[in-house]
């Protein structure tokens, strides 16, 4: 049968090309005539700049030569983030003459906005009839099925649930201890692996923190956390996020970040190494890391957020909050976990109190003023703690900075000011990373400044 | 004495704005009318304030009792100068009086209302403006200084620092301000200020609320804090949606976020789940909101008066508000019924503790009704409008055209 794969594809870096290579490979394996169609230049036969106004009707023009058209679909690769509503409705209308005019049509939904698909307005009802075209949609957990089928209104039997690692084969027969050695991580070390793209929504920086509280291990069992991966896009937000996960990962003992990119095989080979992957996701649809780690049979620890309660096997801890993190670390560790303390009863009566109750709270969870008020014996020493919070109050009030999103409702604008951000990154960045360093160190001292004389409580 | 026609010009007016001013001018011009005031409002034909579209015919109708007169924006210009000149503001750079002026006219403007004042503010005993921020309180406060009541609504922000609204405010034959943190702030900006008085806002208590019907409507289940209101940077929306986000991820949170009102909700993909946005909702059903929610959140720094932390109150509601606002700060203070939050860590602790301790939590609300009954109803504040209309603008002082 001759198929048209329609997909990102290696060598560019993106889950979705790993995904679809394996499963074109997996076609190939049982004979299909295999042809690739990517978004820019790959190792893909043709490329056509499917964003572009005129793409979807490029892609329509070659959809008749295939008996079989695969699209593993991204909203990014049809439309651009900044598209207006009338160029949304172009777009739909190309993609639905795509999908009429190919013989069989078939559609990966790696991640989709199920909005689109409701209301009246015509971008709604144009989206419901482009996915109603669709001979066979493939989501990867049950509750996405439904989803998909309430938001646009097709019918369950077009739609299939696919194991998301049902392609994936295994990249390195090396074990633990020649992984090890090829990576130069100890032997004995219990190692922790978070690996990935490096951007906000993947949540390493939680898995750091909840590394430092369980702490590094004792002398004879060593613990480490190595969190591997690379910039996806040098969007600024995300070098931003790199230099935080630079400063969180130097100041903790026990944690490495390996920046860079990394091949499949070495992909692989890091998780061979590691004894368990910590997955702390803000959000993700479905993770092919997940699907990686079951191949070789190691343990995750991961946030329940997306499609990862429909992906989880056994082998997976799925927790809600960092304290849980923290404690599924623990336990993946072999440390008996701390019970959870249960949380100290609030104390009843007027508003006055229970202020300085959530003033005293917010201070220790800053991680500073609770050290003041934990070692305070005596009535002024907690005088004191609450003084520096009241002289901390007017700062804390002023937010962080954080930069305008570069949006505008003038047709053309967002792109301009996403242009003037990537321009002016390298020069901005360091200083709104100053600011806010600061501020909190401002906040910091006000608070640890004895208060004077006249300030002084009672 | 009740002689004379009233004019109330608030940018936009109708039971479909969401506003806080202009709820207020709404209810105020309900209530003045029942009083037996002639009261005529003056106002464009726009529902948003963004876009400023022409959404109401032009024309004269009656909202129970009301003369409305609605005049059409206009807008002839690409806002390219409004936008620049709004960023330098911001940014707290000095303008001239020039550029200030034409930051403030490459905007909307509203020729039309202009011109029928100008021809007419003499059939009026009082014309009222509120807010003070928008191109027909500016341009058209102006024209008749002498029988102008200014109800500023002012917030601490930038824009309520420049040269160009000084002639507004100690121009003016009086000012009515919502609270006292309001005035002191105008006092502070401008020395001058004429006569003024605190008037405050009035609310109407519901007869009941239906708590059990909201949830039922709206298919919600579990516990929420509500937000209500313009989702928009001014109100800090975006500040409550990071920081309500960080406090779920920290510490499981039984929490959904429940919002309603204008504006992009645009949610942090981590707790696009959790947040459920109404749109715009019936007052009726905005009210059931205030009772079904755990807390009422007002994450604002810029607030007048604040309607939506009354509204929260009069339902027994707890009140969880930015201490950056002076304003929501004394309310909280004095009633006793609000909790207040400095930064991230304090909200979370905050929420945390309406999690834990839904009863105490109902304690602490519980003296919000009263605090509102007692000094924020309609009868006692429109007895203060009286007051200083009499004073200000006796009958025989004002010479009416009519």
């Amino acid at each position: 049968m001759r198929i048209l794969m329609v997909t990102p594809y290696p060598p560019v870096r993106d889950g979705i090309a790993n995904y679809a290579v394996q499963e074109v490979k997996h076609l190939r394996a049982q004979g299909h005539d295999v042809e690739v169609l990517s978004p820019e230049p790959s190792a893909a036969h043709h490329h056509l700049e499917l964003d572009h106004r005129r793409g979807p009707l490029a892609l329509a023009k070659r959809v008749r030569e295939y008996d079989r058209v695969i699209i593993q679909f991204h909203p990014d690769m049809f439309f651009p983030p900044d598209a207006t509503g009338a160029r949304r409705i172009e777009t739909t209308l190309g993609l639905l003459t795509v999908f009429r005019l190919a013989r069989q049509i078939e559609v990966r939904v790696h991640e989709i906005n199920y909005e689109l698909g409701r209301g009246p307005s015509l971008l709604a009802r144009l989206t419901r009839s482009m996915w109603r075209s669709v001979d066979q949609i493939c989501v990867h957990t049950e509750a996405e099925r439904q989803r998909f089928a309430d938001a646009f209104g097709v019918p369950l039997s077009h739609i299939e649930v696919a194991h998301h690692g049902q392609t994936f084969i295994r990249r390195t027969e090396a074990t633990r201890e020649e992984a090890r050695a090829r990576l130069g991580i100890p032997h004995e070390a219990f190692m922790f692996l978070s690996i990935g793209f490096l951007q906000p929504h993947k949540g390493f920086d939680r898995a750091i923190r909840a590394f430092a509280r369980i702490g590094p291990g004792a002398p004879d069992r060593p613990c480490r956390l190595d969190v591997v991966g690379s910039v996806r896009l040098e969007d600024p937000d995300y070098l931003v996020y790199l230099e935080e996960l630079r400063d969180l990962a130097g100041s903790t003992r026990g944690v490495e970040l390996h920046e860079g990119y990394v091949g499949d095989e070495t992909f692989d080979l890091w998780i061979v190494a590691a004894d368990a992957l910590v997955l702390p996701y803000r959000f993700i649809w479905s993770s092919g890391v997940v699907e990686r780690a079951h191949l070789y049979g190691r343990p995750v620890v991961a946030t329940r957020v997306g499609g990862l309660a429909d992906q989880a096997d056994p082998g997976t801890l799925l927790v809600d909050d960092d304290d849980e993190l923290a404690a599924g670390m623990r336990s993946l560790l072999g440390v008996p976990a701390a019970p959870r303390p249960p949380a100290a009863p609030w104390p009843g009566g007027d508003r006055e109190t229970v202020m300085a109750e959530i003033r005293a709270r917010a201070a220790a969870s800053r991680g500073f003023a609770d050290r003041t008020l934990a070692t305070a014996p005596a009535r002024n020493g907690r005088g004191r703690a609450a003084a520096g919070l009241a002289s901390s109050a007017p700062l804390r009030r002023v937010p962080p900075l954080v930069l305008p999103s570069p949006v505008s409702a003038r047709p053309g604008v967002s792109s301009v000011k996403r242009l003037i951000r990537r321009l002016t990154a390298w020069e901005v960045d360091p200083l709104v990373t100053q600011v806010n360093r600061l501020r909190e160190a401002v906040i910091q001292s006000v608070e640890s400044t004895p208060p004077t004389d006249r300030e002084r409580p009672d | 004495m009740r002689v004379g026609t009233l004019g109330l010009v608030p940018p936009r007016y109708g039971p479909d704005v969401v506003g806080g001013a202009e709820a207020v001018v709404r209810e105020m011009a309900a209530g003045l009318a029942a009083r037996g005031w002639d009261v005529e409002v003056l106002t464009t034909c726009a529902r948003d304030h963004f876009t400023w579209a022409n959404e109401y015919p032009p024309g004269v109708t009656d909202d129970d009792g009301v003369t409305v007169r609605r005049f059409p924006t206009v807008i002839s210009t690409g806002r390219e100068e409004r936008a620049l000149f709004g960023a330098a503001i911001h940014e707290g750079t000095d303008l001239s009086l020039r550029e200030q002026s034409r930051w403030m006219n490459d905007d909307v403007r509203v020729p039309e209302l202009f011109h029928h004042l100008l021809d007419h503010a003499d059939r009026y005993r009082a014309l009222v403006f509120a807010p003070y921020l928008f191109w027909p309180t500016f341009a058209c406060g102006q024209i008749a200084s002498d029988r102008t009541i200014l109800m500023p609504c002012l917030h601490d922000e930038p824009e309520a620092y420049l040269d160009l609204f000084r002639p507004l405010f100690e121009g003016s034959r009086g000012l009515w301000f919502l609270s006292e943190p309001e005035a002191e702030l105008a006092a502070r900006i401008h020395p001058q200020l004429p006569a003024h008085e605190v008037i405050g806002s009035g609310l109407t208590a519901p007869h009941g609320y239906d708590p059990d019907g909201f949830r039922a409507r709206h298919g919600i289940d579990g516990r929420f804090v509500l937000y209500a209101g313009r989702r928009e940077g001014a109100k800090n929306w975006e500040r409550l949606l990071a920081g309500f986000a960080t406090a779920t991820e920290r510490s499981k949170l039984p929490f959904s976020l429940v919002t309603m009102g204008t504006g992009n909700v645009d949610p942090p993909s981590s707790i696009a789940d959790r947040v459920i946005d109404l749109g715009f909702c019936s007052d009726a059903d905005r009210n059931d909101a205030f009772a079904a929610a755990d807390a009422y959140l007002q994450p604002s720094r810029y607030e007048s008066f604040s309607r939506t932390i009354m509204e929260a109150w009069l339902a027994g509601t707890i009140v969880i508000a930015n201490a950056a606002s002076d304003v929501v700060r004394w309310h909280c203070e004095r009633s006793g019924a609000g909790l207040l939050y400095d930064d991230d860590p304090e909200l979370e602790q905050c929420l945390r503790f309406v999690a834990d301790a839904p009863g105490a939590a109902a304690d602490i609300a519980s003296a919000g009704r009263g605090y509102v009954l007692d000094n924020y109803t309609w009868p006692v504040v429109l007895d203060r409008v009286e007051a200083t209309l009499d004073s200000w603008l006796p009958v025989a002082e004002t010479s009416c055209a009519s």
